[in-house]
């Protein structure tokens, strides 16, 4: 009885540390929705570890390839991202009209992107900022020279 | 049972590390955001257009970010947070020389310039360069074309830009060698500036501001 409960115990607070690990950097959330006949709906919730540890596993030849599309921008976006954890909640762009609205802004060390178009269709991203830096960081250690 | 005991106090031990990891983590992220948010300057850019859509766009960008952000792009004529311009000596006109006589000049009217086109107006006073320009072939234009129409809308035609620099601002902008304009520099000239209208452009169509203060929201 005493090796089950510290059995259970140590499952559990293995599954709690891990659990930890895999969303301490938060979320990536991403909704779709088309309000059309036919239009699409999409959700989902990734832990962001998953992008970075992904990145590891990534076949060579792909990651070589988006290295080489990104390198002029690592630095930008390296250098943007760093800077975006500096401002948690605060409004960046905001582009409206009588039909669509966009707005980029941080939420909560988020970054967030809200599209609205006057056909109904919504889409809404969030990023953590350390996700794009952790990404700038990984295609960079991956492109050597930029 | 004492075993057992210890590994508890063990795993409530480190639970509690861990919280209070974390929980110091959060405090020390906000206090940094309280105290960078002090004497944080902001560019704002806001655009209104007067058409049947009416589009507004509004842009908040810290200044510090701006300064450090500019440099990593390296495209076209800018490097190294310096634009690169083959038009800084046209024709006759060298741009520098000139700015160099008005930043040693007293404060005063330089150049006004007032014809049926336009008004131009370039002054220096109180540490701001001003420089103000309406043009009013554009109004003209668009009375005309009212006129036909028979539209009443006619008012209040033709293009007027505002621009009120500081020289400091100005000084760090051309400190850059020659043909180039230093704009990193001229940001933290700007952060260490306090509120400034810096541009207002305003015609039949579009208003556009843009100004620094220190709130990291448009009005």
């Amino acid at each position: 009885m005493l090796i089950l409960a510290k059995a259970a115990l140590g499952l559990g607070a293995t599954m709690a540390m891990g659990g930890l690990y895999v969303f301490h950097e938060g979320v990536i959330r991403v909704d779709v929705d088309e309000h059309r006949s036919g239009g699409s709906h999409v959700h989902f919730w990734v832990p962001a570890t998953i992008v970075a540890t992904g990145m590891h596993f990534m076949p060579k030849d792909r990651l070589n390839h988006a290295t080489q599309e990104m390198r002029p921008f690592l630095p930008a976006l390296r250098e943007i991202a760093k800077e975006l954890e500096k401002y948690p909640n605060v409004e960046l762009v905001d582009v409206a009209d009588a039909r669509d609205h966009v707005r980029v802004a941080m939420v909560d060390g988020k970054l967030r992107i809200d599209a609205v178009s006057g056909d109904g269709d919504v889409v809404h991203v969030s990023v953590p900022a350390r996700v794009l830096r952790d990404v700038a960081d990984e295609l960079e250690e991956k492109a050597p020279g930029v | 049972m004492k075993t057992s005991r210890g590994f508890l106090v063990l795993s409530f031990t480190f639970v509690l590390a861990a919280a209070t990891l974390l929980a110091s983590a959060a405090i020390a992220q906000d206090t940094t955001t309280s105290s960078s948010g002090k004497s944080e300057q902001w560019i704002h850019v806001r655009v209104e257009s007067k058409e049947d859509r009416g589009e507004t766009v509004r842009v908040n960008v810290p200044v510090e970010m701006a300064a450090k952000v500019i440099p990593a792009i390296n495209k076209n004529n800018l490097h190294d947070g310096k634009v690169r311009i083959d038009s800084m000596h046209t024709g006759d006109v060298d741009l520098r020389v000139i700015l160099d006589a008005v930043r040693s000049s007293r404060d005063g009217e330089y150049v006004t310039v007032q014809n049926r086109e336009n008004d131009v107006r370039v002054a220096k006073s109180a540490g701001y360069l001003y420089i103000h320009v309406t043009d009013k072939s554009e109004g003209k234009k668009e009375a005309a074309k009212d006129e036909k129409t028979g539209s009443k809308a006619g008012a209040g035609h033709g293009s007027k830009v505002d621009i009120k620099v500081p020289m400091k601002v100005v000084d760090a902008l051309f400190s850059a060698g020659k043909d180039e304009l230093d704009i990193v520099a001229a940001l933290k000239a700007l952060s260490g500036h306090g509120d400034t209208e810096l541009v207002t452009v305003k015609d039949s169509e579009n208003t556009v501001r843009i100004w620094v203060d220190s709130k990291n929201v448009a009005d």
